[in-house]
């Protein structure tokens, strides 16, 4: 009888740090933070990784699920912890073979509907990440602050044209066209390579 | 160029959904008429989505990075949380192990003692001086002058300095020591037991040079009613004892051991037994008491089984065993001459 009280407790609680993130509250997601990092330290660490790789993987984790909470109509389908576990414990596995590391094992501990389907999703985004990071890099200044302040910020043309210092609203739209090519040229080149 | 920016512009202003419900159509039009455009408007969505999500993500993982710097005091990691959780039920559970050990090591000690009561196994007591000794040098208040329990022997079986031994000598020992008359007293470690084989294996650690090992572990069964002889440390001094193979199966019918009829002593376990070539075929482990002239040897396939596998487990390398039998077409004087630099007395040591 506990048991389930427990249960539904620990769903209460899952559900209001839902909708507080919804909401963007950070408190809430500091809350989500502090509540489950202590799991992947524990999870990495006891499985030849450091303490900074925790954090990474974990962060990573947190990413996946606040932007599935941002999505319309998402519902919580298992326990927020479940969902954070399987996800650290997928990527740090995927990570160690990188590291060419096959020797460990990792309990597989509670897993969720939908799981290999989230995977996907969420190495999918951090490799489209990892892409434009290394694209926008490779852009180089001004063009990178221009398609971010543009695209990211979403500044006027006119603010833009201010800021950069460019004579005629004309000049500042060339730029920027100039740069939104090469910008292309580099991410959708990546893409082709990485595929 | 200049049609370019146009629908650069128009394309971003779709993107962002700014476009008048004019436009819209328009676009909407095209996309379904026009292939090249409708490619172009693809890859323009995805950089544009691409770019949002990029901004997003690192918007996050700043905040992310503050949180993280928020977490001020050290992680306290998951098993610690987890023995507070558990102490008091751990402490109980510990009770339990402990008192369910107490009781299984006592009731089977009894048993042991019942089935074993005539068999004995081969360590010499060497306490009975120590209790007059103690009682003397109770009134003068001084710890008494420590003297071996048990004495027993063992032999080389390596020239690393790897000796065996019967287990039930070393049983419990707090030091070993051992010596003879080539190497003197030389102290050292037990590196594996196997109480079911009554098999312990020694190394030396007094650093000395070992010489090489002249016999051999006999690779077959011994022969029923061949020759064998041991030496072995019933008293302070090494003394030689001859017999023959009485059966191939030991105490109880131990598939393990020989049945020997070689007269042994208190004091001559884990000597070595060796045939008529000087190969070792066994080594001495206890007698059956209501039996006269019954004693038992482990058979030697069993000590290179312990001595190749079982040990590798608690030591750096594996142990070498000899590989030529110096001895082989000696007198058995001169094989007993080599033999008894290779076996040792072995005191043992316990509080």
């Amino acid at each position: 009888m506990y048991q389930t009280d427990f249960a539904a407790v620990a769903n209460y609680f899952d559900e209001l740090i839902l909708a507080e993130i919804r909401k963007n509250n950070q408190a809430a997601l500091g809350e989500l933070y502090k509540t489950h990092y202590p799991m992947a330290v524990h999870l990495v660490c006891s499985n030849s990784g450091t303490e900074q790789e925790a954090k990474d993987v974990f962060q990573e984790a947190v990413i996946a699920f606040y932007e599935r909470a941002q999505q319309p109509g998402f519902a919580l389908t298992c326990k927020i912890k479940t969902y954070l576990y399987a996800v650290c414990r997928r990527l740090w596995l995927k990570r160690l073979s990188e590291k060419r590391r096959f020797d460990v094992s990792i309990a597989e501990g509670e897993l969720f509907e939908g799981l290999e389907d989230e995977m996907d999703e969420v190495l999918q985004s951090e490799m489209s990440f990892e892409r434009m990071h290394e694209s926008l890099r490779a852009l180089g200044e001004p063009c990178r602050s221009i398609i971010e302040d543009f695209y990211i910020r979403d500044f006027s043309m006119e603010l833009i044209r201010e800021k950069f210092g460019y004579t005629t609203a004309d000049n500042a739209k060339n730029q920027k066209y100039k740069c939104l090519q090469r910008l292309k040229k580099l991410f959708f080149e990546d893409q082709r390579k990485g595929k | 160029m200049n049609e370019q920016l146009t629908i650069l512009e128009l394309l971003d202003r779709y993107v962002k959904g700014t476009l008048s419900a004019e436009e819209a159509a328009d676009i909407e039009k095209r996309l379904t008429e026009d292939e090249s455009f409708r490619k172009q408007a693809a890859e323009h969505r995805e950089i544009a989505n691409a770019l949002k999500a990029y901004g997003r993500r690192v918007e996050l993982k700043a905040s992310l990075d503050v949180l993280h710097t928020d977490l001020q005091k050290p992680v306290v990691s998951l098993p610690v949380s987890g023995w507070r959780k558990y102490k008091t039920l751990s402490a109980v559970a510990a009770s339990v192990a402990l008192i369910s050990i107490a009781a299984t090591l006592w009731t089977t000690q009894n048993i042991r003692s019942q089935q074993n009561s005539d068999y004995q196994e081969l360590r010499r007591t060497v306490d009975k001086i120590q209790k007059t000794q103690s009682a003397l040098e109770k009134d003068l208040k001084r710890k008494p002058v420590v003297a071996p329990q048990f004495a027993a022997t063992g032999f080389l079986i390596s020239a690393q300095g790897y000796v065996i031994t019967s287990q039930h000598v070393i049983a419990k020992a707090d030091s070993v020591y051992i010596q003879n008359e080539k190497y003197g007293s030389l102290k050292a470690v037990v590196v594996h037991s196997d109480p079911v084989n009554d098999v312990s294996v020694l190394k030396i650690v007094t650093p000395v040079k070992i010489q090489s090992v002249p016999y051999t572990l006999s690779e077959d069964q011994a022969d029923l009613a061949e020759d064998v002889y041991t030496l072995g440390f019933p008293r302070e001094e090494v003394v030689f004892g001859e017999g023959s193979i009485s059966s191939l199966t030991g105490y109880r019918a131990n598939p393990n051991a020989y049945q020997i009829s070689v007269p042994v002593n208190p004091g001559n376990s884990g000597g070595p037994l060796l045939n008529k070539q000087g190969a070792l075929i066994g080594m001495i482990s206890g007698v059956q008491t209501q039996a006269a002239g019954a004693a038992f040897a482990i058979k030697s396939t069993v000590l290179k089984e312990i001595l190749l596998d079982s040990v590798l487990d608690s030591l750096q390398a594996p142990i070498r065993l000899p590989k030529t039998n110096a001895i082989k077409n000696s007198t058995r004087v001169e094989q007993v001459k080599k033999l008894r630099e290779c076996v040792f007395l072995v005191n043992v040591y316990k509080n």
